[in-house]
C-alpha cells in the first residue's frame, strides 16, 4: 500500500534506514502490544451487548438489556451525579493550581526550578493506596468527615502532577518575548495575563483540565478510602465486582470507558494544537 | 525587568499549589508516619513512640511471606514492563518513525480505558470458562481448561503489565526522543549493530527514562491492591490488601497499616536504588 511507497522513498534517501526484517519485526511487535492493551477494552464493550450472562464464547445474541439494568440500579443516578461533580471540581481545582504553578516555574531557572518541578511530580510515583490512607487518616484527625469533599481533595492531589507535567511541557516552548513586549507597551501584569498569555495557552489549559477530568472519572482507590458512604461510578462498579459476575458491570464500564476516551482524545487534540 | 525577577509574583503563582501539597500530601504523610509509631490497645489507638507495629509487620511469618511475594511480583512486572516499553519507544521513534505520534496516542488512550474496567476484563479473558480457554478448546489445542490462567500469580502479573505499559512508556518515550537520529545513524555507520548498538549507545543515553519506567512499574505494582483482590485468588494476597484492610475492612489497625505502608515504601526505594545502580554498572562494563 501507500506505506510501501513511502518506505522505499525513505530507504533511498537514508542508507541506514531500517532493513526489511527489522521493519517486519517492529510491526509485529507493535501489533502484539496493541492487542494486549486493547483486548480488555474490546471484551468489555463486546460483552456489554451479549445476551449470555456467562461471559464466554460463542456469543449467542445481542441485547441492550444490561444497559437498562445498569441504569435502573438505584445507586446509578447518585453515582453519576457525584462522578460528574468530582470531575468538574478536579478540572477546575487541579487546573487552576497546576497552571499557576507552571507559570511560576517558568521564570525560575536552574536548581530551584528543577527541585520544585521534581517535588511537584512526587505524588505520581507514590502508590495511590498510600495517598488514599494518608489523606483519610489526616482528615479523620482534623475532624473532616468523609464524603465528596474529601474525595475531591484526593482527586485534585492525584491529578495535579499530571496537569503540571502537561503545562510545563507546553510552557517550555512558549515565546516569552511576547509578554515582555506587552509589558514594555505598558500593560499591567494582570492585563498581560488576561489579554496575551491566557488566549495563547488556552488550548493547553483546557487540555490539562480535560486530562484532570479523565483522571478523576477513573479514580477509585483514593475515592474509596475517603468518600465514606457516598457513591461514584467506580465505587458502584467495585461494589458489583465484589459480588461476582454481573454483565451490567460491562455496561457501566462501557459508559465510563466512552466518557474517558472522549475526554482524552479531546485533551490530546487541544494539547497538540499549534499556537 | 522587575517583572522577570523571581519574587513576590512568582511566589503568588507557585504558592497555592505548594500550599496544597504541604497541606494534603506532606502533612497527611507525616501524620501517617506518626501513626506508625503508635499502638493499639484493644480498639483504641494510643499515641506513643513504639516500633511494635514495624516489628509485628516483619516478624509475623504470614506478613513477611506476603511482603516477599509482593516484591517478587513487583520485580517480575517491572522486568517485563521495562523491556517492552524500551522496545516500543525504540520501534516508534527509530523504525516506524513516520507514524509514532499516532501510535503514542493509541497507547495513551488505552491508559485511560478504565482501571477497574481493564482488571475486570482480564477476569473475563482468563477465567476457567473465559475467552482464552474457550478459544483454545475450540481450536483443540487443549482438551481441559487451563486453570493456572486465573487466580494465580500469572493473572496478576499479566494484568499489572497491561495496566502499567502505557504509564511507563511516557518517560521512556520522552527520554528516547532526546536521542537524535543522526547520533544513532553515526553509530551505525561506525559499525555498531544490534545488541551492541543498544548496549553501548541507546541504553546509556536513555538511562533516566529506563529508571523512571522501572520506578513506575515497580512502585505501582507493589502498591496495588485491586488486582490481587480481583485476580489473585485465595493465595494471591499482596501487601496492599493487608494495608487496605487495616484502614477499611475487618481487622482495622491503623498503626500496623501505617507501619506496613512505610516499610513497603522503604523497600521500594531500596529496590529502586539497587536496580538503577546495577543498570548503570551494566552499561559501563
Amino acid at each position: 500500500m501507500g506505506d510501501a511507497v513511502v518506505g522505499t522513498g525513505r530507504d533511498a534517501i537514508r542508507t541506514s534506514a531500517p532493513r526489511r526484517p527489522e521493519l517486519l519485526f517492529a510491526r509485529l511487535f507493535v501489533a502484539i502490544v496493541l492487542v494486549y492493551l486493547f483486548a480488555p477494552v474490546v471484551v468489555t464493550v463486546l460483552f456489554s451487548f451479549t445476551t449470555s450472562p456467562r461471559l464466554s464464547l460463542p456469543i449467542e445474541g445481542l441485547t441492550v438489556n444490561w444497559y437498562a439494568n445498569a441504569f435502573s440500579n438505584p445507586l446509578f443516578g447518585r453515582a453519576l451525579g457525584n462522578t460528574i461533580l468530582l470531575a468538574v471540581v478536579t478540572a477546575l481545582g487541579a487546573g487552576a493550581l497546576g497552571v499557576l504553578f507552571s507559570f511560576g516555574l517558568v521564570v525560575l531557572r536552574g536548581r530551584v526550578r528543577g527541585i520544585l518541578l521534581t517535588a511537584s511530580l512526587v505524588p505520581a510515583v507514590i502508590p495511590v493506596l498510600v495517598l488514599g490512607i494518608a489523606l483519610a487518616v489526616f482528615c479523620n484527625s482534623i475532624g473532616l468527615a468523609q464524603g465528596i469533599r474529601n474525595a475531591a481533595i484526593g482527586h485534585i492531589l492525584v491529578a495535579l502532577p499530571f496537569v503540571i507535567l502537561t503545562m510545563n511541557a507546553r510552557l517550555e516552548t512558549f515565546d516569552f518575548t511576547t509578554l515582555e513586549a506587552a509589558r514594555d507597551l505598558g500593560a499591567s501584569p494582570w492585563q498581560t495575563f488576561r489579554d496575551v498569555t491566557f488566549p495563547l495557552i488556552r488550548p493547553s489549559v483546557m487540555g490539562a483540565g480535560l486530562l484532570a477530568m479523565a483522571l478523576s472519572l477513573d479514580e477509585f482507590v483514593v475515592t474509596w478510602f475517603n468518600v465514606g458512604t457516598e457513591q461514584t461510578l467506580p465505587v458502584v462498579i467495585w461494589g458489583l465486582l465484589r459480588r461476582g459476575i454481573n454483565p451490567s458491570i460491562n455496561a457501566l464500564a462501557t459508559v465510563v470507558l466512552v466518557s474517558l476516551i472522549v475526554l482524552v482524545v479531546l485533551s490530546n487534540y487541544l494539547n497538540r494544537r499549534k499556537v | 525587568m522587575t517583572g522577570m525577577v523571581p519574587g513576590w509574583n512568582t511566589l503568588r503563582q507557585v504558592g497555592p499549589a505548594a500550599a496544597f501539597y504541604v497541606l494534603f500530601f506532606l502533612g497527611p504523610l507525616l501524620i501517617l508516619f506518626l501513626y506508625s509509631f503508635w499502638t493499639m490497645d484493644g480498639y483504641t489507638i494510643v499515641p506513643g513512640l513504639s516500633v511494635a507495629s514495624y516489628v509485628e509487620a516483619v516478624t509475623t511469618s504470614l506478613y513477611f511471606a506476603i511482603i516477599v511475594r509482593t516484591v517478587l511480583i513487583g520485580v517480575a512486572t517491572a522486568f517485563l514492563v521495562v523491556p517492552i516499553v524500551y522496545l516500543l519507544a525504540y520501534v516508534m521513534l527509530f523504525v516506524l518513525d513516520d507514524r509514532n505520534r499516532r501510535l503514542l496516542d493509541l497507547v495513551l488512550v488505552s491508559m485511560f480505558s478504565g482501571y477497574l474496567v481493564r482488571i475486570y476484563a482480564w477476569r473475563t479473558i482468563l477465567g476457567k470458562e473465559g475467552l482464552l480457554n474457550s478459544a483454545l478448546l475450540q481450536l483443540h489445542l487443549i482438551d481441559q481448561p487451563l486453570t493456572f490462567l486465573l487466580f494465580s500469580n500469572f493473572s496478576v502479573v499479566v494484568t499489572l503489565v497491561g495496566l502499567l505499559i502505557p504509564l511507563a512508556l511516557l518517560p521512556m518515550y520522552s527520554s528516547m526522543s532526546n536521542v537524535s537520529r543522526e547520533h544513532l545513524d553515526g553509530a551505525r555507520d561506525l559499525g555498531s549493530r544490534g545488541f551492541h548498538l543498544h548496549r553501548t549507545i541507546l541504553i546509556p543515553m536513555t538511562l533516566p527514562g529506563l529508571n523512571t519506567a522501572f520506578a513506575i512499574a515497580f512502585i505501582l505494582s507493589v502498591g496495588d491492591f485491586v488486582v490481587p483482590t480481583m485476580l489473585g485468588g485465595a493465595q494471591g494476597t499482596m501487601i496492599g490488601n493487608v494495608i487496605a484492610d487495616q484502614f477499611k475492612g475487618s481487622g482495622s489497625n491503623w498503626p500496623l497499616g501505617a507501619a506496613m505502608a512505610f516499610l513497603i515504601m522503604a523497600i521500594m526505594l531500596a529496590v529502586y536504588l539497587v536496580v538503577t545502580r546495577a543498570l548503570k554498572w551494566v552499561t559501563r562494563w
